[in-house]
């Protein structure tokens, strides 16, 4: 009786997952594979090509531009991973705060940004930042500052661009950081007030640790989204200087599209794929272990 | 959703329905990337094409984002064989498009069902749509960049010739003078010059360079003997009209034009396909009295960079065209090329030469005080790297912006697109 039931179950379990696993295999583990595969060859962006076995990897630590890529990408994840999720948490925590529609409406205020499309976030502080008709250059004017051209200088793209998509995309880690600040039972806070437990001390001592797996999967999530930049960077810097500013997903856009080959971008996603892989899990790892010591 | 999904769905079935019963109607999918004003005018021309061809062809027309996303689209859909039917094409990106299999060959039939052939066109222009003997697509145009000037202002500097032409358009010394004077007259930018795109700037640097015959490309060799100090030369003009105010820095391609049609600069080098907006403000009052002319001669001899949109079937994988669709797409490219008189209001050549042999075409302005750069126009060089949105494009215009704007060295970035290109 026992058995036939966990058979039963096992089967019913395999039919309910089945199509979810065979669309998995379709659209990632055999993409993946075949991605694999191209990299291997000097295939260009339409067909297939001859196999040149590790070729073009191997010219890849010689390539300048992939080493552009590279540093850029690192940037780009340096100036928006951990401060974006800073500025979340304390946002969150200024919106835990307040009560009722107030709440409500600081909330929409923060989260609309991240409900527009890139096109349109692009467009928005393209106007904005103009060297010749942008709003924020005639407030330069007015300060007597020297306009910058923020988009087409090197030095300044990038935090530009870090900026931009830490007001693009807060709204949702702030959610993710409410939503675990509303997990923290009263009666502890209450506890603590009791005790005399200062402001800082409440924080340092309860809100922090108990906030550390929320803060580690808005590390973890910001991580693997930052390091697969891509939209942004290309908007931004279309006419401008792309190769100056170039990340890794938009160097395998440039490789495929551009410059007909397929292969060589197949080589570089998957060093991409690859880097993904081992940050995130180290980060992961990371953060699990430092919030163990903290508990 | 899904209700928008049930409606969607019967509308087309009912259409389909309606048109399989009432007539052989054939619709013909078109794709281009006409976005300003003389997208209006292609917009015009399908609708005369659908009224002229009505119950027989119907051109279902899109409109899809300039350059390298226009490009894309066109390589993967053709690959899964979701590509349109006909779509427009610079013929600067036909050697890749050939290399890649992705377009279909235009065969000598198919030139006589259309009435037309090699001597309605300049040779220059049929070269640049054949690829080994074999013709890929059917031109429309040549489209160049001219000197766009403002003669109010010019006058009012002393700098317009009694031919209503601007002055020193003969040497470099000559048209950095008119600059100057334009500037003591009190305009902000004596020229308005897109410095924030570096592929635009490909265009009037390429000429440039074409006014020394400098190639970019010899015998599969990049900027090969004394062309890199050519392009240097090219570089340097430009970067010393930043260095001395005459241009304006940091413009980008809407910003340029704004700063023309404001007033604020007194002279642009832009595409003829810029001629609309002018030709249309003016008739609403809306702008000074203006002109276009020939590139001023910087170096040797006059020259100037063109490329030329044509129309191109895609070879759309795992799916024939039907005879009666065949047709159908010829008689689309064989009547706008007879009607393409219409389409030089966009300020474009035509490059079917009936057209621009005719009266009416010569009478036209300012096409009219343009024309002669038809005798110096230079073509991309032919090459599968070579063309809008392409490899060389892309590495050239990525050094330009910091040049043109004073923060590079012309001979620092000849030395950085050298090692660019040999990277491809």
């Amino acid at each position: 009786m026992m058995l036939r039931n966990r058979r039963n179950e096992a089967l019913f379990a395999l039919a309910l997952i089945a199509p979810f696993v065979a669309i998995y295999g379709l659209v990632f583990v055999y993409p993946t594979i075949r991605l694999f595969m191209i990299s291997l060859t000097d295939a260009p962006l339409i067909g297939d090509g001859n196999f040149v076995g590790f070729d073009n990897y191997a010219r890849l630590p010689s390539d300048r531009r992939f080493g552009t890529a590279v540093w850029n990408t690192a940037y780009f994840v340096l100036i928006t991973v951990v401060p974006g999720t800073l500025v979340a948490f304390a946002i969150a925590l200024g919106v835990n705060r307040l009560a009722g529609r107030l709440q409500a409406a600081i909330l929409a205020l923060f989260f609309l940004p991240y409900i527009l499309p890139v096109s349109v976030v692009y467009l928005l502080w393209d106007w904005t930042l103009n060297f010749q008709f942008g709003i924020a250059m005639y407030l330069f004017d007015m300060l007597g500052i020297a306009r910058i051209p923020v988009f087409k200088s090197t030095a300044w793209f990038m935090p530009a661009v870090g900026i931009i998509t830490i007001w693009w995309t807060a709204g949702f880690s702030i959610l993710l950081f409410l939503a675990g600040l509303r997990t923290i039972p009263t009666e502890i806070y209450e506890a603590a007030a009791l005790d005399n437990a200062g402001r800082w001390s409440t924080f340092r001592r309860i809100t922090w640790p108990l906030m550390w797996p929320i803060t580690a999967l808005v590390l973890t999530i910001q991580l693997i989204s930052q390091l697969k930049i891509f939209d942004q960077v290309y908007l931004f810097s279309v006419g401008g200087r792309p190769n100056d500013n170039v990340v890794l997903v938009y160097y395998v856009f440039q490789r495929a599209f551009q410059s007909d080959q397929g292969g060589r971008a197949a080589a570089v996603a998957v060093v991409l794929f690859v880097i993904v892989i081992v940050v995130s899990v180290l980060n992961f790892q990371l953060t699990r272990l430092s919030g163990g010591r903290d508990r | 959703m899904p209700n928008w999904f049930k409606l969607t769905k019967a509308v087309l079935l009912a259409g389909g329905l309606m048109t399989t019963v009432a007539h052989a109607e054939e619709t013909v999918t078109w794709w281009d990337f006409f976005g300003g004003g003389d997208g209006v005018r292609m917009k015009q021309m399908v609708a005369d094409f659908n009224e002229a061809h009505k119950g027989e062809i119907k051109i279902d027309a899109t409109t899809l984002e300039w350059g390298t996303p226009f490009y894309s689209k066109v390589q993967t859909s053709t690959a899964v064989g979701e590509g349109p039917d006909i779509m427009t094409y610079h013929a600067s990106r036909i050697p890749l498009a050939v290399k890649q299999g992705i377009l279909q060959e235009i065969t000598a039939d198919d030139w006589k069902t259309m009435g037309l052939g090699q001597s309605d066109y300049a040779p220059a222009t049929w070269e640049a749509v054949s690829i080994d003997g074999k013709q890929y697509a059917v031109p429309l145009d040549t489209h160049p960049i001219v000197l766009y000037y403002n003669k109010d202002l010019l006058k009012k500097a002393g700098v317009l010739g009694d031919d209503g032409k601007p002055k020193g358009m003969d040497s470099r010394e000559n048209f950095t003078a008119t600059l100057k004077a334009l500037k003591a007259a009190g305009v902000k930018f004596p020229l308005g010059s897109v410095t924030a795109d570096g592929n635009f700037m490909f265009r009037t640097v390429y000429s440039f360079m074409g006014q020394q015959d400098g190639e970019l490309m010899t015998d599969g060799e990049f900027l090969a003997g004394d062309s890199a100090k050519k392009l240097e030369n090219s570089l340097a003009v430009l970067s010393e009209w930043t260095k001395e105010g005459l241009q304006s820095t940091y413009t980008d391609y809407p910003a340029t034009v704004a700063l023309f049609t404001s007033g604020e600069a007194a002279m642009m080098i832009n595409g003829v396909w810029e001629v609309p907006t002018m030709t249309d403000l003016k008739k609403n009052g809306k702008l000074f009295e203006w002109g276009a002319v020939e590139l001023p001669v910087i170096f040797n001899h006059p020259s100037t960079y063109a490329d030329s949109h044509t129309f191109a079937l895609p070879a759309n994988k795992g799916k024939d065209m039907s005879p009666e669709k065949r047709a159908a797409v010829l008689e689309v490219m064989s009547w706008m090329s007879k009607n393409s008189l219409f389409w030089a209001t966009a300020g474009h050549i035509p490059a079917y030469g009936p057209v621009t042999n005719s009266a009416e075409y010569k009478a036209m302005e300012p096409n009219h005080t343009y024309s002669s750069l038809t005798a110096n126009m230079i073509f991309d060089p032919k090459t599968p790297l070579a063309g809008i949105a392409g490899p060389i494009f892309d590495v050239m215009s990525n050094f330009f912006v910091p040049t043109l704007n004073g923060e590079m060295e012309p001979a620092k970035a000849v030395e950085e697109i050298k090692t660019g290109l040999a990277d491809l």
